[in-house]
């Protein structure tokens, strides 16, 4: 297992960390906070740099590259708590299409012409053997009704792929964005816009069903897309925490008391290498579970579940001792650090906390009592 | 990045797992005479190191010559993760073969490395490591054991008196690779310099130190050295640079060290799982969800502890540098303690027995073994030597984070 970037995925890391410098400022998320901004000239940017196009096959206009790059642009992203539509378009909505086995839309996602999410979440619980939204046949299409909660964008995006229970099984149909009745949630992050979708009767035509309800390894091919949207949340908060950890270090070798430099306590010290510890735990679980996406390996559950709780642990921690280390300069508005810290806490909570990962491993390990969730 | 090794890496994984099954030592012999100290080589170890050695498995990064056969480090990598996976130890004398062997061999003169680099890769010589002392332990800098030239560089003898601790493997090992003070005028990073001692040496008093569990297989020692005599051509390296050798000789494994503390931790998760469902079945609901979320936080800290290995290696073996190689000891030992204690807690009072699982020989023998519990307390064995976990937390913040010294 080699788990370290080629020079070339390297090098687009360091070229996606450069344009984001400049056109992803903490000022862009600040006005984000403050109501006086929007995310539409940062988006212009990304989409003239295609990087929506990146991991798409060539024949629907993409660059072709994998997951592994994907995951690269996600990081940065998460580093300076971006609010984009990338997230949710390409880790969400395109991995929904090509993991139904469909291509709807991808060539408007390759050229930046159509965003999209992804919805799953019963009351904040993102369970893809339970979804919230079901599905009667109506004709050759379908007739949806159900309440989903804290979709990515679900407010803005042109296309929600929703997954939706039948009788028969689960299955992936794409609604556009504006035949769903959407209100967006008050949440602590607004550079992650989450929102409510009612589907009240919406009718979805033959030739938006994504993946048929009951159809062969439908069921395995919704887990795929949720452990691929997954995946792509670790890496953001684990990407966002690191950034954080930055900060306090940085913080800590400036600020000064008692005449020396806070960091060369030894109390502090210790809370930083567990810091440390922490964020490359998560980092290198997140990204052995990128890989088990790309390669489409048979670890990738219990990859990813392992993964996302360790995000969890990760976004907990530093959270918490970024926050404690600064000290009140941390605790105030002007100050940029609270950006990174609710992205964080945001991150750990999307596609399911720690305790609800742990089960899942529980399960997978075959520890778990019979009908707990997997 | 990616999931699998190059072909040719896996060719010879599979070469080398041919070999290993047609020229193991055998269950059988392990268990019936297995290591009891790690300066101890029972008839069976030596004959395996011999064999690795002949057949350049031994250290593979080696020419042939010292028991290799050039290969890179993903190949050793490879290496250690079938021995480890076969529950066949590389070697009884670990520190014989993982530090004072490397360090003679790029410190040491052509007469050092033929008398006494080369019989420990055959298997013939082991050895101990004389660092700590009563009163330098996680400060080794300031470590005082004196060594006194008499007579000339050439034809003179070194003096020594001082005394050692916590000194792995001195009641068996055939010599020490002792760390002492030359140069006592010097600042104390530049006065201590490098001697090989026989242990059989006048002067030389061994008392071993019975430990808090395997009380009869002591492997901790203190050495007391009384006038002992040396010749100068005992001096390994330059005087005064030892302390810099003891970082060069350290940081030998270090980029490898991990995988048999990784694979150790992958053991015993495998053996807590395993024996897991039988102790939960008895357990009411509230008790089994908190038993298994806990062997569940130590499977995903098993997973991490291999993953981050694997990439920390991965920048080493590109040349690159590794700021997960300084978590390594301290996560995979915390780990490894862990594990121990989350198993003694699902198996219940049962784990406070002593002595139902006998020493089989396949593990190192400073690798924790016998009943959870007893593997629980040899744990600490790995949060506290070679640099306590409070010490790897400073060197992580130091060294590797930057933050000033306090």
């Amino acid at each position: 297992m080699d788990l370290e970037f080629t020079d070339d995925q390297l090098e687009l890391r360091d070229a996606a960390r450069q344009v984001l410098a400049g056109a992803c400022p903490p000022s862009l998320v600040r006005s984000l906070y403050e109501g006086t901004g929007s995310p539409e000239e940062l988006w212009k940017v990304i989409r003239e740099l295609d990087w929506p196009a990146l991991g798409l096959p060539e024949e629907h206009g993409g660059l072709g590259l994998g997951f592994v790059e994907v995951g690269i642009l996600v990081e940065e992203l998460g580093r300076v708590a971006a609010p984009s539509p990338l997230l949710a378009t390409v880790t969400q909505f395109a991995a929904a299409v090509r993991g139904s086995g469909s291509s709807f839309a991808l060539g408007d996602v390759a050229s930046g012409r159509r965003t999209g999410t992804l919805a799953l979440a019963d009351d904040g619980r993102w369970d893809p053997t339970r979804p919230p939204v079901r599905a009667e046949s109506e004709g050759s299409g379908y007739r949806l009704t159900g309440r989903v909660t804290h979709v990515l964008d679900g407010d803005t995006a042109d296309e929600v792929a929703v997954v939706v229970g039948t009788d028969r099984g689960p299955g992936v149909v794409a609604v556009p964005g504006s035949e769903v009745v959407a209100s967006r949630q008050t949440t602590v992050d607004p550079t992650v816009p989450l929102a409510t979708l009612e589907f009240d009767g919406v009718a979805v035509p033959t030739e938006r069903v994504l993946l048929a309800p009951g159809a062969p390894g439908a069921a395995d091919a919704i887990a795929r897309i949720v452990d691929e949207a997954t995946v792509a949340i670790v890496l953001s908060t684990v990407a966002t925490c690191r950034a954080i950890f930055e900060a306090t270090v940085e913080y800590a070798k400036v600020r000064h008391q008692f005449g020396r430099p806070i960091g060369s306590f030894q109390a502090v010290k210790h809370r930083l290498a567990d810091c440390f510890l922490a964020v490359e735990r998560a980092g290198a679980l997140g990204w052995f579970a990128a890989l088990t996406v790309a390669e489409d390996d048979p670890r990738r559950p219990v990859a990813v579940a392992m993964a996302k709780a360790a995000a969890a642990d990760c976004a907990q921690l530093l959270s918490r001792d970024g926050l404690q280390l600064h000290g009140g300069i941390g605790f105030t508005w002007e100050y940029d650090l609270h950006f990174l810290l609710k992205r964080a806490v945001t991150g750990d909570l999307l596609f399911g906390g720690g305790a609800f990962h742990r089960s899942r491993v529980a399960a997978m390990l075959g520890l778990a009592d019979d009908g707990e969730a997997q | 990045m990616r999931l699998r090794f190059d072909d040719s890496v896996e060719a010879t994984r599979q070469e080398f797992r041919e070999w290993l099954a047609a020229n193991r030592p055998s269950v059988e012999e392990m268990a019936a005479d297995p290591a009891v100290s790690t300066g101890h080589a029972p008839d069976w170890a030596r004959r395996w190191t011999r064999a690795m050695f002949d057949a350049g498995w031994l250290v593979p990064g080696w020419p042939p010559e010292l028991g290799g056969r050039g290969a890179g480090p993903i190949e050793t990598f490879v290496v250690l993760e079938e021995l480890a996976a076969a529950h066949v130890p590389r070697t009884t004398n670990v520190q014989g073969l993982g530090i004072v062997a490397p360090s003679i061999v790029d410190y040491g003169t052509p007469e050092q490395v033929r008398d006494h680099a080369l019989p420990i890769l055959r298997g013939e010589l082991t050895a101990c490591l004389g660092m700590s002392e009563p009163d330098a332990g996680s400060d080794l800098a300031s470590l005082s054991t004196r060594a006194v030239l008499e007579g000339d560089e050439d034809t003179g003898e070194w003096v020594i008196d001082g005394q050692k601790v916590w000194t792995s493997g001195a009641n068996y090992a055939d010599f020490c690779f002792l760390f002492c003070r030359t140069e006592p005028d010097e600042p104390k990073h530049r006065g201590i310099s490098i001697l090989l001692v026989p242990m059989d040496a006048p002067g030389i008093t061994v008392r071993p130190l019975p430990e808090i569990v395997h009380p009869d297989e002591p492997d901790l020692n203190e050495v007391f050295l009384d006038g002992v005599r040396v010749p100068a051509a005992s001096l390994v390296g330059r005087r005064g640079d030892g302390w810099a050798m003891a970082n060069g000789s350290l940081a030998h494994e270090r980029g490898m060290v991990w995988v048999s503390a990784v694979m150790g931790l992958e053991e015993a998760l495998g053996s807590l799982v395993a024996g897991a469902p039988a102790h939960l079945a008895a357990m009411g609901p509230h008790e089994r969800a908190l038993a298994v979320d806990q062997i569940v936080q130590i499977a995903i800290d098993t997973q991490a502890a291999r993953c981050l290995g694997q990439r920390g290696f991965a920048k080493l073996a590109r040349g690159g540098s590794a700021p997960e190689q300084a978590l390594m000891k301290l996560y995979a030992s915390d780990c490894r303690q862990r594990v121990a204690r989350i198993a003694a807690d699902v198996q219940g009072a049962d784990s406070l027995e002593l002595g139902s699982v006998p020493n089989d020989g396949h593990q190192a023998v400073d690798e924790p073994r016998g009943t959870w519990m007893e593997q629980w307390f040899h744990s600490f064995a790995n949060t506290i030597s070679a640099g306590t976990s409070e010490i790897q937390r400073n060197i992580v913040a130091e060294r590797v984070l930057g933050l000033p010294r306090g």
